[in-house]
């Protein structure tokens, strides 16, 4: 009789647990599931504000943004930037870190202080003078100026969050290679780096959704030809009248590989998370 | 192991996802008078540019010009545009300019007068062809600063549907004694606001414009001008009459009552939508998306929107114009170029197409054309608001400070955070520095 | 050739004091890509923001820029409107980051045993901290709407009357901040989430044998063990909450009136409307100070070298 009550007790309580993070689910994704309901609804039935309500489903928003390639070229550009940029950051950031954790030279800890420090000032601050500074060297409008200024906030995030990972790697692997002969950046390249790897990959995912999502740079310094695709969605809500199924769209297709990164690397992504933080 | 498996996956899909972007073709033409030079043009984003953007590929083949169109929601157009023709490089070498932006980057443009001639269009733009009131819009320095090409005035429209049923007509003469119709002066705005409100079915009297942008300015200029404010005069006088001022506001406040629940925060989505959406009976809106609200697939209304004078107030009418001009920057390196594509864009004969691929026209001849009036009914409204009652924003390198302190105690005082007197007066003083710190300098 | 290349650098290096020994180039070397990349595009601009504060220059003025020294900065402090936005920055962030924690920390106790389908629910959770701010911003502006926004159909579900969210200065303020909490506050729960996974078994064996509560558990065990990563996670937080525009930008662009104008709001309508790109930079400047202050203390305890 006792034993039938705790039982019955025990999968309420598993039954109100589950219930209560499936809602917990329902409130947090619910926007979400807004963005995703709306890109399939016209323009009318958008109008009804219960978001549930039947409507006939619709594929003309994804048409739309599909069909004139504008926002596939600004998807595409910015894959191009994302790409470099994180290529860019890793491999020097990297490197830059590995001089950190691994030696004690001059000016090691201000030089840390500083970059470490920076990634924390304000982007709005630098977009002034970054402007001015590449409308002098003509780099405005252009893939490079924009990777550049992805790299001057993204570069900072990678050595903060590899350095204590690299910290933690014991120095005798590449001892014992320097001493077979290796050179040291020998030693760096064959030994550590292929230790590091999962910390790479978890710096590499964050740059590439910080510079994914980069909207002041991009306002700031593309212009038509390397527009990029938050750029884009934004315009879709503006003068030309709300284009709430072009945005939510355009929003859906840009959340794609943000859905795969966070599927596929989640654990690497939540460790990152807890070391370096978000931009 | 698992490990390298999800790099060597991620790094599959993102080769997948890089090579679909990777297809392109490109056009190229032969024997052009302009074969191989380019040009880049920066544009605000609405019906209008869509429209020029679809046709353009037809002046590309006509002169062989590449025609670059870059377009911008307008508050990134003015940064972007800020940025670029104030330095020496000169990416641009066509710059449309929203007309309250025209005195402070007037320095950096060339007059229209010394715009080169055209090879192979038919002539430069005439401006007589153009309504004065908008012409006046580019203007600065007594020169004008670029050709206008977009008529564009702040004008009311209404549900006509509504006020043509007898049922309606009837129950208003009785409750308000005269005849219902078009709205004619603000107190019959009201009226029919106060009428046609009824919140249990979704029907709004009035659409105001609140949310803080400068289309918040231009609807309390609108409303001031109706009672006969104004803020600046010629010679950068602050001339805000507060009394008349106080007026102005407490009418407002009084059709606010028959706006829709977002009433203190539109900006032009929700109005569009309360429109489209057949929610409200009259607003005042700009002709570039009027264009929309007479679509059949996006609104609900089409057909129904009737198109009157914007209503006299004490101070008399008022249809703040927000014409945007096509200007040259001075280090334009293909103003020949440059100048063929906006005489091409402001003919009579490529007018006519773009029409109807929606951009709203600023010629006479295109305004009066019976033919497009007829399935555009607006022109009409937009050519005799523009006679009748055209009103510039103040004219003034510094406007936009201006602009920012209306909209503060506009939004003020229709929130009910302060008294209309006293936020009247406190803007008064502001402006009244703001404008004394621009002389100093 | 590179080896001799090395030598040559070196041997220079050395002569001129700056190095003592060979090979001590090394770690110069590594850090050598990063450093001129970072000095041109970042320091290079702090630097030049910091001297454009002195001056007083109208970007859309031919007439170039003015020294004033510290005019712009005594112009700043006396005007309301700044401070003004520098009151709401504190009271967004200090909102924001203290609600983050309490429900991060609330649903990582709640989620704190081994449950199925766990792994799904975090990916899930992850999402909203990586939507784009800028569609997070407008998603949000759609569901305030009192007509057609999915927030007031469910707020009339419960009967009650639509709320104006964006129209009133405190429905707005709290506005802004229900976005920003939503957004944000899986981050603080992954954080404490993976904290509270790794905490050690004996304390909580020794709890137990004492007899404490839940509640005691909680407060005298748990938390003190919590609270090096409960610091970090805030302070990571305050720093990305300080840089918060693009949603606030595209919801409500500051107001209505100024109920909403933060910071950064502040500073990118005097940069980017009035184009007054000394005064701005002075003002930006003051964010910037506030951010180090927190961050070189975060890097401090973070970090060694």
């Amino acid at each position: 009789m006792l034993n039938k009550d705790v039982s019955k007790w025990k999968l309420n309580k598993k039954a109100i647990f589950y219930i209560s993070v499936l809602i917990l689910l329902l409130i947090e994704l619910f926007p979400i599931i807004l963005v995703f309901l709306t890109s399939f609804k016209s323009q009318i039935d958008i109008f009804n504000a219960n978001p549930f309500s039947a409507f006939m489903p619709t594929l003309d928003n994804y048409k739309e943004v599909l069909i004139d390639r504008t926002f596939l070229n600004n998807l595409k550009h910015s894959m191009i930037i994302a790409l470099v940029t994180t290529t860019i950051s890793v491999v020097f950031g990297v490197m830059a870190s590995y001089s950190f954790a691994r030696f004690n030279f001059k000016g090691d800890q201000k030089i840390g202080l500083a970059i470490l420090a920076s990634r924390m000032i304000p982007p709005i601050t630098l977009s002034v003078p970054l402007f001015l500074l590449m409308r002098k060297v003509a780099l405005l409008d252009t893939y490079f100026g924009l990777i550049l200024a992805h790299v001057s906030f993204i570069m900072p995030y990678v050595i903060w969050m590899t350095l204590p990972f690299f910290q933690g790697i014991p120095k005798a692997y590449e001892e014992a290679a320097l001493i077979d002969g290796c050179s040291r950046f020998g030693a760096f390249y064959k030994i550590f780096v292929p230790l590091v790897a999962p910390g790479l990959v978890v710096s590499a995912t964050f740059s590439f959704l910080f510079s994914w999502n980069d909207f002041l740079y991009a306002l700031i310094l593309a212009g038509s030809e390397l527009k990029t695709a938050p750029i884009v969605v934004s315009g879709f809500i503006g003068q030309f009248g709300p284009k709430w199924g072009s945005m939510t769209a355009a929003g859906s297709l840009i959340l794609i590989p943000i859905f795969i990164f966070a599927l596929i690397l989640q654990k690497y992504i939540i460790s990152g998370l807890a070391v370096g933080g978000i931009d | 192991m698992l490990f390298r498996k999800s790099i060597i996956f991620s790094l599959t899909l993102l080769m997948i996802l890089g090579s679909m972007f990777l297809v392109f073709g490109s056009v190229s033409a032969q024997d052009k008078p302009y074969e191989g030079t380019k040009i880049n043009v920066l544009v605000w984003r609405d019906a209008h540019t869509k429209a020029v953007k679809e046709r353009v590929s037809e002046f590309e083949e006509m002169t062989g010009i590449d025609v670059v169109i870059d377009d911008l929601p307008t508050q990134s157009l003015t940064q972007k545009m800020a940025m670029n023709v104030t330095t020496e490089t000169g990416k641009y070498d066509l710059v449309a300019v929203d007309e309250p932006y025209v005195p402070q980057f007037a320095e950096y443009f060339l007059d229209y007068k010394d715009w080169p001639a055209p090879k192979v269009m038919d002539g430069k733009i005439q401006l007589s062809e153009i309504p004065e009131g908008a012409v006046t819009a580019a203007a600065w320095n007594n020169s004008i600063k670029g050709l206008p090409i977009n008529a564009n005035a702040y004008i009311m429209i209404y549900r006509k549907d509504l006020v043509e049923n007898k049922e309606n007509q009837k129950a208003f003469k009785d409750e308000y004694g005269y005849e219902l119709q078009a709205p004619d002066t603000l107190e019959q705005l009201n009226d029919m606001a106060e009428f046609f409100y009824n919140p249990d079915e979704m029907m709004y009297g009035y659409a105001p414009f609140t949310v803080k942008s400068e289309g918040a300015t231009v609807e309390a200029m609108w409303l001031f001008k109706s009672f006969g404010v104004d803020i600046l005069d010629q010679n950068l006088n602050v001339v805000l009459d507060v009394d008349k001022a106080v007026a102005a506001l407490d009418y407002y406040k009084k059709i606010l009552e028959f706006g829709p629940p977002s009433k203190l925060s539109m900006g032009h989505p929700e109005t569009i939508q309360n429109v489209n959406a057949g929610n409200v009976f009259a607003t005042l809106q700009w002709p570039a998306i009027i264009a929309g609200h007479e679509n059949p697939k996006e609104s609900r209304v089409a057909g129904k929107l009737g198109y009157p004078l914007n209503p006299e107030g004490p101070g008399g009418r008022a249809a703040i114009t927000g014409v945007w001009s096509l200007t040259m920057p001075k280090v334009s390196e293909n103003k020949q170029a440059a100048a063929e594509f906006a005489y091409w864009w402001g003919s009579y004969e490529s007018g006519k197409e773009l029409v109807e691929a929606g951009m709203s026209p600023i010629r006479k001849d295109l305004l009066t054309d019976p033919m497009l009036q007829k399935d555009h009914p607006w022109y009409k409204s937009v050519l005799a608001n523009l006679d009748k009652a055209a009103v510039h924003r103040p004219r003034f390198p510094e406007y936009m400070k201006v602009s920012d302190k209306v909209q503060l105690y506009f939004a003020k005082v229709i929130n009910n955070e302060m008294e209309p007197r006293k936020a009247m007066t406190e803007m008064k003083s502001e402006i009244e520095n703001i404008i004394e710190e621009y002389k100093n300098d | 050739m590179i080896k001799k290349l090395k030598n040559t650098i070196e041997g220079s290096l050395i002569k001129w004091g700056f190095l003592e020994k060979k090979d001590d180039i090394i770690p110069y070397a590594f850090l050598a890509p990063a450093l001129i990349i970072l000095g041109g595009i970042l320091f290079f601009p702090l630097v030049y923001s910091f001297v454009l504060s002195f001056f007083n220059w109208n970007m859309t003025q031919s007439g170039g820029a003015e020294f004033v020294f510290l005019d712009n900065f005594i112009k700043l402090f006396g005007n309301g409107a700044f401070w003004h936005s520098v009151r709401l920055q504190v009271l967004f962030v200090a909102i924001s980051v203290f609600l983050e924690l309490l429900i991060g920390l609330g649903v990582a106790m709640l989620l704190n045993h081994n449950f199925a389908g766990e792994h799904v629910v975090r990916a899930l959770l992850l999402l909203p901290v990586f939507i784009l701010p800028v569609v997070s911003g407008l998603t949000f502006r759609f569901m305030y709407d009192p007509q057609y926004g999915a927030i007031n159909w469910l707020i009339g579900l419960f009967g009650f009357n639509p709320v104006p969210f964006l129209s009133k200065s405190t429905f707005a303020f709290v506005a802004i901040i229900i976005q920003d909490v939503w957004r944000m506050w899986p981050f603080m729960f992954m954080i404490l989430y993976a904290s509270l996974s790794s905490l050690p078994e004996s304390p909580y064996e020794a709890a137990a044998i004492s007899g404490a509560t839940k509640w005691q558990v909680f407060r005298h065990v748990t938390l003190p063990m919590l609270k090096p990563s409960i610091v970090i996670a805030v302070i990571l937080r305050i720093v990305n909450a300080l840089k918060a525009f693009s949603e606030i930008y595209v919801m409500t662009n500051g107001g209505p009136g100024d109920a909403t104008s933060i910071m950064s709001i502040f500073i990118y309508k005097n940069a980017f409307d009035f184009y007054e790109m000394g005064y701005s930079a002075a003002a930006s400047y003051v964010l910037v100070a506030i951010a180090l202050a927190f961050s070189i203390y975060l890097v401090k305890t973070q970090f060694e070298f």
